[in-house]
């Protein structure tokens, strides 16, 4: 314990030195400002500024990275919210209940939710990680790839959950998410699958691309074919921050949010993805009337916010203490730390305990520049939605195509973006819903690869998914959590027969 | 890329008009690196061009362009315009085994580039997990000959260094492993720390503090020489397989038809950051190994890329991987 | 967006899903194509996938679904499927691609304000004015922060 305090104090002393801290408040506005692009997540943020932390000292350096990720994080949040284009796959969720706030004039109460949430969540994030970093590590040792194969079964189920409407055709988009995750090269044969033939998709479909187009330009063109579903946005602005009622209703999620997300985020394969899509799931199970989730229920924003921000926050566990990211954005985070020549890995906390701690300490400290920094913007970005729509979108799309431009300096990567928007717009018509399939298209890419290592590593046996205890148990969870979400689906769509 | 100047507008013009008069270079160098921002290429990329931009008077700027295992950039790079205003960080892959990976490569390595030297090589080293039953190389490959396809390999996917690198051990050692296939580097040392996989390839950056920290044993370092990063893992050739000399390069390329006046400008730029006692101390400090005098030359690389695509075909296409 | 869909009130209800007929053949459509590309992948074996394997089974999978969802939609009346507005994805995907094609071309001072005109009319309420004068001054902000400040390499202007 108080080997605890003083690695805090030493964190702090760090993190809160007058130029630790402005790099921090700097990292966080400009992520912010660019995780705000719409469909610019923090993955493409982080990627297009790392070369601006490269003129500073390591530890300033990681320091406002960090800022940057969190800032990117709520910038793809307030996109999600008001445009409704997530910017990365945690911030779907965020889509389905907080842009409907956003159409209920409720823009203000949601951005503020999910600021207010993000900090609660980070600062419970980072005494987990201060104090339990290192035995959590283990943690993440005892997944093998048939665990995680286990674990993506039971992300795939909170897909099944997350549907609204029509059962068959939520499931149908959820295949299509993971058909789209098929494309391009096979990992284990090399060979081009579902390519066309055309040399740029040999690397996949990239989740930016997919959201944008299916989300952000499909939804574009939906608004200007429905003048009054725009202007309903525009019309009512309503209260800017979240009344202390709004507030009560928020915090159990908020906790329980942080909770999942913290524990999902420990996971390296990315399990922080799942975090979001579980607090979802479990605050509709629990609640008194699941009819208002995806109505704007504010719990269907404050659980999945928390539990974005605490897996964001967990996820450097597996950086910091065993030097492996667990995900593309700590992928990045190892390239910032080489740079500097510094080679993340269990060492690093023995060796250069100011550098570790003080990233810690500034993890709290750029959480609580987030809220500074985006309480008072709140203001700002629902006045953008007063903007007359038929400037507004052309502005959306220009800022949409050099982001997309950005990620990867490509411009077929634009175009892409062009035939999902036609496909996402198609999907509407149809009356499908896009959610579904992009957390299928993000459970995809890691099923497959995880199904074909452990049959690799098993030889070829099925039984290795139930033998080994845990993979075994996350997969009765799954089975469990199936039946229960099939049962009352099954009876409300009769019900809504009915009704017809 | 014109200035920002320029860019920004109508004032600028009468001052970019007579820059094309002036000499080499007038404006910012794009140095295109085919692979993510933060890869072992990037950072190698970024601390050469650092250098350069010094010694040229105008900014290198890198531009990633990642995708198909560094061929889209590479592509790009050679169907850009050889003015000199575009170079880019070729890699042991984009230029030695992509053309065996990728049969429908648009480009040659060796016809459609001009060489300005070697950056920069990271060392390959053989790692195993923790508690492999084998104190050095000698055991280990002997007991991985015996137990055939019973022993799990690890590799980053398809044509990564760490494919290729096992491939050419697996020839040379006469090893048969079962190959298990991860995306990218981090989720392959996942499952080695944890024991899931039996043992993998890769670049000393990548494993270097694995190594010290005891999470996973290293068996040898594929160098002539010992890695002063790594100074108690010894040698290939101490170790017993001495023909096994491998190392992930990074080197510097124009477009071909780029003035030889400017491309040597562009090899006494790189000649220098690789002198500067700053740029080396950083990429030392990543484990690198950097060329000798004799190994800077523009002449030097031509002949390597040539003997590289000339070691890597065969044993890629024995190994019948294709990505394509 | 999407989960009102169905939803709204105003959704048009006809004596037979025609959504949903549209929606299963669209599906089936899907199915086909990508069992198409797949066809010449090894399948392999439940035990040692090939990489054709995921993506056949999950386009048959799709493929059932298409057929179950149009039946539902000819065999219960349902919403009915709505007009296209192929002004609005004529001219928003239209600027979409000419920025693809321009940007690398010309530099951002001309893919920049193209892209918002075509994009502006998509939009019959669309004032030309203040568009063309907000698209030449976004484009400069535009500058301003992605290639002066954050100094990212897209290409501002080639000619000159």
């Amino acid at each position: 314990m108080e080997q605890f305090v003083d690695n805090l104090a030493l964190g702090f002393s760090t993190a809160l030195s007058l130029k630790n801290i402005g790099l921090c408040f700097l990292g966080c506005l400009v992520g912010t400002l660019i995780g705000v692009l719409p469909g610019v997540g923090p993955i493409a943020t982080i990627a297009m500024l790392l070369p601006v932390t490269f003129g500073i000292d390591p530890t300033g350096a990681l320091i406002m990275l960090a800022g940057i990720y969190y800032g990117a994080q709520y910038g793809g949040s307030t996109t999600a919210i008001l445009v409704n284009i997530p910017g990365e796959a945690t911030s779907v969720v965020t889509t389905l209940d907080g842009h409907q706030m956003a159409r209920q004039g409720r823009a203000g109460v949601a951005l503020g939710i999910a600021a207010i949430g993000s900090f609660i969540a980070g600062s419970i994030a980072t005494l987990v990680i201060a104090a339990l970093g290192a035995p959590l590590t283990k943690l993440a040792l005892l997944f093998g790839p048939a665990e995680y194969f286990s674990l993506m079964v039971m992300g795939l189920v909170f897909a099944v959950v997350l549907a609204r409407g029509s059962l068959p055709k939520a499931i149908a988009m959820i295949v299509v998410g993971l058909l789209l995750s098929t494309v391009g090269t096979d990992l284990e044969t090399g060979q081009e699958r579902l390519t066309f033939g055309i040399a740029e998709l040999s690397d996949g479909v990239d989740f930016a691309v997919l959201a944008m187009g299916i989300f952000g330009f499909a939804e574009i063109i939906r608004n200007l074919e429905n003048p009054e579903t725009r202007d309903v946005v525009r019309g009512k602005i309503g209260r800017l921050l979240p009344s202390k009622e709004d507030f009560k209703q928020a915090l159990p999620p908020i906790l329980r949010g942080t909770g999942l997300g913290a524990v999902l985020g420990i996971l390296p394969g990315n399990g922080a993805v799942l975090g979001p899509f579980a607090s979802y799931t479990l605050e509709k199970k629990i609640a008194k009337e699941p009819s208002r989730f995806g109505r704007g229920a504010i719990e269907g924003i404050a659980g999945p916010e928390a539990a974005n921000n605490a897996g964001a926050q967990t996820a450097f566990i597996p950086l910091l203490t065993l030097g492996i990211p667990p995900n593309a954005v700590m992928a990045l985070m190892v390239g910032a730390m080489t740079i500097h020549g510094i080679i993340p890995g269990p060492q690093v906390v023995t060796k250069n305990p100011q550098l570790f701690w003080g990233m810690i300490a500034s993890m709290w400290v750029g959480n609580l520049m987030l809220l500074i920094i985006n309480l008072p913007l709140v203001g700002l970005w629902v006045r953008l939605l007063k903007v007359p729509y038929s400037l507004l979108y052309p502005a959306i799309l220009l800022f949409c195509c050099i982001g997309i431009y950005s990620i990867n300096n490509s411009t077929s990567d634009v175009i892409f973006t062009a035939f999902f928007g036609l496909v996402g717009y198609a999907l509407l018509k149809f009356g499908y819903e896009p959610a579904p399939l992009l957390l299928g298209f993000v459970l995809g890419k890691l099923m497959e690869e995880k199904l074909r290592q452990a049959l690799i590593l098993s030889r070829g046996s099925f039984a290795t998914f139930v033998e080994r205890p845990v993979s075994g148990g996350l997969l009765l969870v799954a089975a469990i959590m199936l039946v229960i979400a099939l049962l009352p689906a099954i009876r409300k769509g009769r019900d809504e027969v009915f009704t017809e | 890329m014109k200035s920002i100047l320029s860019a920004l507008g109508l004032a600028a013009v009468l001052a970019a008009g007579p820059a094309w008069a002036q000499s080499y270079p007038a404006k910012p160098i794009t140095m295109i690196v085919p692979f993510a921002a933060g890869g072992p290429t990037d950072v190698i990329a970024r601390i050469v061009a650092d250098s350069m931009s010094k010694t040229l008077g105008q900014q290198i700027v890198v531009e990633n362009v990642a995708g198909a295992g560094g061929t889209t950039g590479t592509t790009r790079a050679a169907q850009s315009a050889p003015d000199g205003y575009t170079i880019m960080m070729g890699h042991m892959g984009t230029h030695g085994a992509a053309p065996a990976l990728y049969p429908n490569l648009k480009y040659d390595p060796t016809k459609d580039f001009e060489p300005i030297g070697m950056a920069a090589g990271t060392p390959i080293l053989i790692v195993a997990k923790k508690n492999f039953p084998a104190k050095d190389l000698k055991e280990f490959l002997a007991k991985a000959k015996a137990d055939g396809d019973k022993i799990n390999e690890a590799h980053a996917g398809i044509g990564s260094v760490s494919h290729t690198t096992c491939l050419l051990l697996n020839a040379q050692a006469g090893l048969k492993p079962t190959q298990v296939p991860f995306r990218g580097t981090g989720p392959a040392l996942n499952d080695l720390v944890s024991g899931q996989v039996d043992f993998m390839c890769d670049q000393i950056v990548n494993l270097v503090e694995q190594i010290k920290g005891g999470n996973i044993k290293a068996y040898a370092i594929a160098t002539p020489e010992r890695s002063p990063a790594l100074p108690d893992v010894p040698t290939t050739k101490e170790a017993g397989l001495p023909e096994y000399q491998v190392s992930a390069w990074n080197a510097v390329f124009a477009p071909k038809g780029a003035p030889k006046d400017i491309t040597a400008k562009l090899n006494d730029a790189l000649g220098k950051a690789l002198s500067d006692e700053n740029t080396r101390k950083r990429l030392l400090d990543l484990g690198a190994v950097l060329p000798d005098k004799a190994g800077q030359t523009q002449e030097a690389l031509g002949t390597f890329v040539a003997q590289e695509v000339a070691r890597w075909t065969p044993v890629i296409k024995a190994a019948g991987a294709v990505a394509q | 967006m999407a989960p009102d869909q169905t939803g709204d009130q105003s959704v048009p209800h006809a004596a037979r899903g025609t959504q949903d007929i549209a929606a299963g053949l669209f599906l089936i459509a899907v199915a086909l194509i990508a069992f198409w590309q797949a066809k010449g992948l090894p399948l392999g074996t439940l035990r040692s996938m090939g990489a054709g394997m995921l993506p056949t089974a999950l386009a048959v999978l799709l493929g059932a679904f298409g057929i179950a969802i149009a039946l539902i939609g000819a065999l219960r009346p349902g919403v009915a499927f709505e007009r296209w507005s192929f002004r609005g994805l004529l001219f928003v995907l239209g600027s979409i691609i000419t920025f693809a094609l321009t940007v690398r071309l010309f530099g951002l001072v001309v893919a920049g304000p193209l892209t918002m005109l075509i994009a502006g009319a998509a939009d019959p309420q669309t004032n030309w004015k203040h568009t063309l004068i907000f698209s030449v001054v976004l484009t400069a902000f535009c500058i301003l922060l992605f290639k002066v400040a954050l100094r990212l390499p897209i290409p501002v202007i080639t000619f000159l």
